[in-house]
């Protein structure tokens, strides 16, 4: 095969395109329908998904950094390719936190780019993406590591549509005593957001945020308000109808979702482009 | 200011030190590994400590007697801010003995979203646990404060 430029066959999966790419020891980007993956010297370095949060937004929204450094950092660092190691040598970050953090995004946005193994779209040669170099990973590790995690949630919950429809708390169920970090994401649960617009609010990575929720719908407290497919269920009746749904979190009804997967898209864009 | 193969490096000059990695106690997967693993094989062991770890943080009986019963500490804030105390993971140490070895692991406290814990193998004749645990706390602190 030769190297891979512009409009690839669409009949080929992403994650075919990419051992290929990584044979060849290829830099450059490659676009699906779901995320771009930037690779340098054949290895995986960066990868963007519009339904998971970004290191921007996993550091500031979480107050590890604030807004302006990180900012900052892009002003001075963006347009040499150099944001993340910026960050490290003007003390906003340390070094392994930043590593920590964005290995944590990386894998978060593969999962979710190769979720589907749908077609590679396009491969930009020689694309470097602004944060520059903080941690590469071999493409074998990052497409086991997605294939595993898709085991996971099916071994924790079989019911995939817990991930993208708005999610509801079944009323009725005690949901005292949970573990902190489930406690904080059935909070989220509005009858409104999906498993994204959850993450997002809680500046949390999608993935882990998506095994919480399989396991609070497993444990029988979330449900899929709008399943997008027909699932039978073992329950005799369709007792939870969304009107009570709705009601039962409390009398302040949430405004509505934040942060819809196309204005973060659209923000990310914007941050790319000022970065220039 | 050390990254996470510098930290893990730092980790295996204690005297006994077979390896140690770094894992993330939810997906299982280890985001860096020195040295040996038990049985040659990084990824199961990371997978396998990780399943043990996420049980302990989840347990009540085990947390913070301080706190009450393992309850979330602020179930209804609601938004990114949450408290920084609720992001803490409410076990420190997790500490396995067997006829040949000691297992450390170590959690990692970070403000934003990470879930990881630091793992370390020591031989159990070469090795100090007491002061192999005092060294670890120290190297996750500075693996995310610098």
């Amino acid at each position: 095969m030769t190297t891979p430029t512009g409009t690839l066959r669409t009949d080929e999966p992403a994650s075919a395109v990419l051992g290929t790419l990584a044979e060849q020891g290829a830099t450059g980007a490659l676009s699906t329908e779901t995320g771009i993956v930037y690779l340098a010297a054949g290895h995986v370095v960066h990868v963007e998904s519009a339904v998971t949060p970004d290191l921007g937004d996993l550091l500031t929204h979480s107050g590890a950094l604030a807004p302006d450094g990180w900012w900052e950092a892009i002003d001075q660092a963006g347009r040499r390719c150099r944001v993340g190691r910026q960050l490290v040598d003007s003390g906003h970050l340390a070094a392994g936190a930043l590593e920590l953090c964005h290995l944590g995004a990386l894998f978060d946005a593969a999962y979710f780019v190769l979720a589907h193994d749908g077609p590679a779209l396009r491969f930009r040669p020689g694309a470097a993406h602004w944060l520059g170099a903080v941690r590469s990973v071999p493409v074998e590790t990052v497409l086991r590591e997605s294939r595993r995690r898709r085991e996971l949630l099916h071994r924790i919950w079989p019911e995939p549509s817990v991930d993208r429809a708005p999610l509801a708390r079944v009323p009725g169920p005690d949901a005292a005593d949970l573990p902190a970090r489930r406690g904080r994401t059935l909070a989220q649960v509005d009858g409104v957001r999906t498993a994204a617009q959850i993450a997002t609010a809680l500046a949390c990575r999608t993935f882990h945020t998506l095994v919480e929720l399989r396991r609070l719908a497993a444990a029988g407290l979330v449900t899929p308000v709008a399943p997008l497919l027909p699932v039978p269920t073992s329950a005799p009746a369709p007792a939870s109808a969304p009107a009570p749904v709705f009601a039962e979190p409390g009398p302040s009804p949430r405004p509505a979702a934040p942060d819809e997967p196309e204005t973060a898209l659209l923000r990310r864009l914007l941050h790319a482009l000022e970065a220039l | 200011m050390p990254g996470i193969d510098e930290s893990l490096l730092d980790a295996m000059r204690l005297q006994g030190a077979r390896g140690a990695s770094v894992v993330d106690w939810i997906s299982g997967l280890a985001l860096g590994a020195v040295g040996d693993a038990p049985g040659g094989d990084v990824e199961a062991t990371a997978a396998e400590t990780a399943e043990l770890a996420r049980l302990a943080t989840e347990s009540g009986a085990l947390a913070l007697t301080g706190k009450g019963p393992g309850g979330p500490p602020d179930d209804d804030s609601g938004g990114p801010s949450g408290g920084l105390s609720g992001k803490e993971p409410p076990v420190q140490d997790l500490i396995i003995t067997n006829a040949d070895s000691y297992h450390l692991l170590r959690f990692v406290t970070t403000t934003f979203d990470s879930t990881v814990f630091v793992h370390l193998w020591l031989d159990r004749d070469e090795g100090n646990l007491a002061l192999a645990r005092i060294r670890l706390a120290e190297m996750a602190d500075r693996l995310v404060l610098g």
